[in-house]
């Protein structure tokens, strides 16, 4: 929303620099996005014709011009580029003002510059975006001021605004909030009512109050739609707007000048001599103003007549019945339309004006009449012709809610300390429906304001107006307040404990968006039908909501070794999300993925080894060590997208809960990754279980007596897993052992392989003799033999 | 006898006395100590032979011979500590070892920026009493929107750009536009006293720029009491400040709208990098004030949608961005590269 400062002052008088008015706006919580100044703030430069163009004797890149002026010939150098022979060109003499600046007289290179040919920027005009010598109109006249051809010095504002309040939607507006701020009487609008003769169009509203609450018509007969005159065209310009024909340039005025949107329509292309708001019939067609032809819905209000819509109420007028510099006959429409009707055609349809913007934020109902009487004023002023009566369906008149409050309430809302005197002076300066006469206060906003229905609201006001920057720290005694303890969800603590672990195991966590592309899940061997799919996505990589984590990561494996990093170990902990009996399901997953060298610690000649299944297997170990509801059994079946033979389940309480493994060969090369990557995931049900403040688990108690120590070698067949000689020992009593070697080869029998077990053997009660030792030895010795056919190499 | 005997002490004393003086290895002072004192040692040797002399000698004798072997003895044991330090001295001088080779690398991971900046945030807040709470991120159009008085069909709602869920059983599903919703979600469940904090990700259709992220991070902040004012906000998220960014930080409150709120403001905090003196700093533009966050007292109808009466209780609610923090402290320019993921960038943390 566009400001111009000389515009503003039509409606209070402001002595303050554009940057001081800024900061004004910002303390009533409108941002002010940018400042442009604008107009001619310059002297002394006036038109001037090149006649010749010679190259400078010192300067092959600066040129000699040799200028018609009114003053005679005169020569300047020049280093523009843009130079042609015979065009109209700005000079500024020695002596001109630019701005802050006086030219002096020059010599450039050895010659002496008798003036300066200037560009739009040097002239400060910051809306006329050409580049080089500003080239003026071939029959301007030599010796024309060129200040005369542009405004005077002014400022543009560029306001943003919130959406609560259309009614800074305008000049009027924004002075109105201002006189408020700055006590300052605002300058009113008065308006001569132009007197109407003969009846206008009739008007029907069967929309209804959710359609159309207020309807007021005209017509205007034999008018003449000359080009505006300049003073308005400067103001549209200043707004954006390029300016057409006086009719349509004084409805745009007015929206800018007090925010009410206006329509005008050509009379003649209007049937059966009435105007109905209703709501399009289903599948109805309609070419707007922007040549578009759209099918309508039931839910689209059109402003219609006897026979066809002619606009979509509020938003766009439509092609037919658009006023063009050979218009003779108007229609005028002030109206006020229901917003979500507005906001729901503007959305459907794609279609945001600068009426509808209003309309759908809410114009004011009882603004329609001045709209009305000041484009009346002004047709008749520069079009002429003969204004018809005014016709003003108004139903339902608008009340607004009437609030009842006291200052001490709205001083409690803010914490703050107003003075009721103050207070008093802003509720009246805001509403003429204001009375602090009893111990409560009586306020009833005006119908511009339509988002003030309470004391909230009005403490708000209170607060923007007095200024927040009074707003001292608070003072409430929090010592009677009740304490409570509320433990952090389990995703938390739970996973800011796996997070820090893996950091400290040399992950480095990501964070990757929540999307996948169907190619994604393709590539995966996700189902679509299980899947939370967007409506609206932003791109076709954005589609699904993730049901795993690992694509992201294998992305991120994929961007980092590009940028020739090898040995990578990327987690993110995040939610996933499916689709459960039709509804959508979150849950928190951990996953982890790693390539390249495992991170040991090496010096700097040590060489380090690939990453394999069993460094990823201690990266479980450490990472879940701790939860002993947790075990790993090698997978029956693998996921797709991991190696069949090289995964394994990760038990929860019997549950597995994910699986860890090195990832599907044919999923890399989806994803462009010429390495083996490895990878984990989890979700953290069930682990949360034991992560609870209130499990303490107690501490074992450690031996006094000192162990003895023993190696124990032993043949056992090639297909015995580790695990069922893990489970022999166990069940035959060794709780304290590890192994120390694995051979499989020569020396040994076919299909055979040598375990070397350590075994560390102590007792609570006293130290163990020579005896009792070997007896334990022969026992486990015993249970090899009998469990797994092993024999003592 | 015995001017021969007394002769035969000097000696002995003198001589000696001068060896151990020379002595440079320890092996030759242990050969010197066996030949004064050992059992056939040149002093014990004649302290053997005292026993033979008179008793008047005896007298004589006795106790110079001690007291000789104690001052050679004594010269022993000093002499070889001399030499065992001299020894331990030269071995450690002989050492050799490049102190500058580069030392063992301990390959470190870290976690992400965005999850130490949150952190930073929320044991702050969590120190000042905020109980984490959490919300689904497929929120309900009912949590997300309307029971935060933003109405179907107001420009209000169209602000925040948001995904559509598409194919969920029930047409009123939508990725949360922000963590808002989980204060509705708190209201429900608990009466006040309420004192929560909701981090999490949000979500807008944003297209992504330097920044915007059409997924991203806040923090909301929520506290239902008895009497609580705006006052008490500007306290608390100073106190906030103060602890994000030390003693020095304050807050500027400026009105604005959100539609869960009333009144409403937007919260500046004073530029941390040259607080308000540097009209070319590059973080405020010279402003001295950097937008933080967004804030108010929760809107009545809020209050009500929630079964809490406004009459009574009254709070306030805050919500920031995780991102921009992070952007502003850690002179990270383009919000996209917290979503790269780029080990360089990662490892720095």
């Amino acid at each position: 929303m566009k400001i111009l400062y000389s515009w503003l002052k039509d409606y209070i008088d402001l002595d303050l620099t554009p940057a001081q008015l800024a900061d004004k706006l910002l303390a009533l919580g409108i941002e002010v996005a940018e400042i442009q100044n604008t107009g001619a703030d310059f002297e002394g430069v006036f038109a001037a014709q090149i006649e010749k163009i010679d190259k400078h004797p010192n300067a092959d890149k600066l040129s000699l011009v040799t200028l018609k002026t009114k003053d005679g010939a005169q020569r300047v150098v020049c280093g523009a580029k843009n130079l042609v022979e015979g065009d109209i060109i700005p000079l500024a003499k020695v002596g001109a003002r630019l701005g802050k600046n006086v030219l002096q007289p020059a010599q450039i290179r050895g010659v002496v510059s008798e003036g300066m040919i200037c560009s739009a920027d040097e002239l400060g005009l910051a809306q006329n975006r050409q580049s080089g010598i500003l080239t003026l109109d071939k029959n301007l006249q030599i010796g024309t001021d060129i200040k005369t051809l542009y405004g005077k010095p002014d400022t543009i504002f560029d306001l943003e605004l919130t959406p609560n309040r259309p009614d800074l939607m305008s000049h009027l507006g924004v002075a109105r909030d201002l006189s408020v701020l700055l006590d300052l009487p605002l300058k009113t609008p008065q308006i001569k009512e132009i007197a109407g003769q003969g009846a206008t169009l009739k008007i029907n509203l069967p929309a209804g109050q959710e359609g159309c609450p207020r309807y007021m018509g005209r017509t205007f007969k034999n008018v003449n739609n000359i080009e505006s005159p300049q003073w308005l065209k400067d103001r549209l310009s200043a707004m954006g707007v390029n300016p057409k024909s006086a009719l349509v340039d004084i409805t745009n005025y007015v929206l800018y000048d007090i925010g009410h949107p206006l329509h005008a329509f050509d009379f003649d292309q209007l049937e059966s001599g009435e105007i109905n708001v209703r709501w399009a019939d289903a599948g109805e067609a309609f070419t707007g103003l922007d040549d578009i032809e759209r099918k309508l819905d039931a839910q689209t209000l059109v402003i219609a007549d006897g026979k066809k819509s002619v606009a979509l109420a509020g938003v766009l007028g439509g092609k037919p019945d658009s006023i063009l510099p050979q218009t003779k006959n108007v229609f005028l429409e002030s109206a006020y339309f229901y917003p979500p009707a507005i906001n729901k055609t503007s959305k459907k349809l794609g279609i945001s004006t600068e009426a509808s913007q209003r309309f759908e934020r809410g114009a004011d109902i009882d603004g329609c009449q001045t709209a009305m009487a000041l484009a009346s004023k002004l047709i008749s002023e520069i079009c002429g012709g003969q204004a018809s009566e005014v016709s003003d369906v108004y139903p339902v008149r608008y009340q607004a809610q009437e609030v009842i409050f006291t200052p001490e309430e709205i001083n409690k809302i803010l914490g703050m300390e107003i003075p009721r005197e103050k207070l008093k002076q802003i509720f009246t300066r805001m509403s003429k429906d204001f009375n602090a006469a009893g111990g409560k206060w009586h306020f009833k906003a005006p119908s511009y304001r339509r988002d003030l229905n309470h004391k909230w609201d009005l403490a708000e006001e209170a607060a923007r107006y007095y200024g927040l920057e009074a707003l001292a720290q608070g003072q409430t005694d929090y010592s009677n307040a009740t304490l409570y303890f509320a433990e952090n969800p389990k995703s938390v603590d739970l996973g800011e404990s796996l997070c820090n672990a893996l950091a400290g195991l040399g992950f480095f966590e990501c964070k990757n968006f929540d999307f996948l592309s169907a190619k994604d899940l393709a590539a995966f061997g996700f189902d679509k039908q299980n899947m939370v799919e967007i409506a609206n996505p932003l791109n076709e990589d954005m589609v699904f909501m993730r049901p795993s984590l690992l694509p992201s990561l294998l992305k991120n494996i994929e961007y980092n070794q590009r940028q020739s990093r090898a040995d990578l170990r990327l987690f993110e902990y995040g939610k996933t999300f499916g689709l459960q009996k039709g509804y959508p399901a979150e849950s928190f997953v951990i996953s982890g993925a790693l390539c390249g060298l495992t991170p040991r610690v090496k010096f700097f000649a040590a060489e380090q080894k690939p990453v394999d299944f069993y460094y990823l297997k201690g990266v479980a170990a450490a990472l879940l060590g701790g939860f002993d509801n947790i075990s790993l059994r090698p997978s029956a079946a693998a996921p797709s997208y991991m190696h069949p033979k090289i995964c394994a389940d990760i038990i929860c309480d019997g549950k597995t809960i994910g699986c860890l493994g090195k990832t599907h060969p044919a999923i890399l090369k989806k994803y462009d990754i010429k390495t083996d990557v490895w990878a984990f995931e989890f979700t953290i049900k069930g682990l949360d279980k034991q992560f609870n403040a209130q499990v303490f688990k107690p501490a074992k108690e450690v031996g006094v007596y000192p162990a003895s120590r023993r190696d124990l070698s032993v043949i056992i067949d090639g297909k015995t897993a580790y695990e069922q000689v893990e489970s022999c020992l166990k069940k035959a009593g060794a709780d304290n052992f590890t192994l120390i070697d694995l051979y499989q080869g020569k020396n040994l029998p076919e299909g055979k392989k040598s375990v070397t077990l350590r075994f560390e053997i102590s007792s609570p009660e006293k130290t163990l003799t020579d005896k009792e030792i070997t007896a334990f030895t022969d026992n486990i010795l015993a249970a090899l033999k009998r469990d797994l056919a092993a024999e003592l190499r | 006898m015995t001017e021969e005997l007394k002769t035969k002490l000097t000696q002995i004393e003198k001589t000696y006395t001068e060896k151990i003086h020379q002595t440079a290895s320890l092996k030759n002072l242990q050969d010197l100590q066996v030949a004064a004192l050992g059992r056939k040692g040149e002093l014990t040797e004649l302290l053997k032979n005292l026993k033979d002399l008179p008793l008047e000698d005896k007298k004589t004798f006795g106790p110079l011979s001690n007291a000789l072997k104690t001052k050679l003895t004594t010269a022993f044991e000093q002499k070889q500590t001399e030499l065992e330090t001299a020894a331990v001295n030269e071995e450690l001088n002989k050492t050799n070892l490049d102190l500058t080779l580069p030392a063992y690398t301990f390959d470190k991971g870290a976690r992400h920026p965005l999850s130490i900046a949150q952190k930073r945030m929320t044991t702050i807040l969590s120190r000042l009493g905020f109980v984490w709470s959490e919300g689904p991120l497929i929120e309900d159009n009912y949590h997300n929107f309307d029971a935060l008085n933003i109405p179907k069909h107001h420009p209000a709602r169209d602000v925040q750009d948001t995904f559509f869920i598409k194919n969920a059983k029930e047409d009123k599903f939508v990725l949360r536009t922000h963590t808002s919703g989980v204060q509705i979600r708190a209201m429900e469940k608990q009466k006040p006293p309420i004192r929560l904090i909701a981090p999490g990700r949000v979500y807008r259709k944003d297209d992504i720029d330097a920044t915007h992220s059409p997924v991203f991070n806040q923090i909301e902040g929520l506290y239902i009491d008895k009497n609580v004012s705006l006052a008490d906000l500007k306290r608390d998220l100073s106190v906030f400040m103060q602890g994000l960014f030390g003693q020095k930080a304050a807050v500027r409150f400026r009105p604005s709208f959100f539609p869960f709120t009333e009144p409403s403001v937007e919260v500046d905090v004073k530029c941390v990098f040259c607080e308000g003196k540097d009209a070319g700093c590059p973080v405020c533009k010279g402003t001295g004030w950097k937008e933080m966050l967004g804030a108010g007292i929760v809107h009545p109808n809020v209050l009500k949608n929630c079964g809490i009466d406004p009459q009574i209780y009254s709070g306030y609610a805050f919500g920031m961005g995780v991102e921009r923090l992070a952007m502003f402290t850690l002179d990270i320019k383009d919000i996209r590269a917290f979503y790269e993921n780029d080990v360089r960038i990662l490892e720095q943390f």
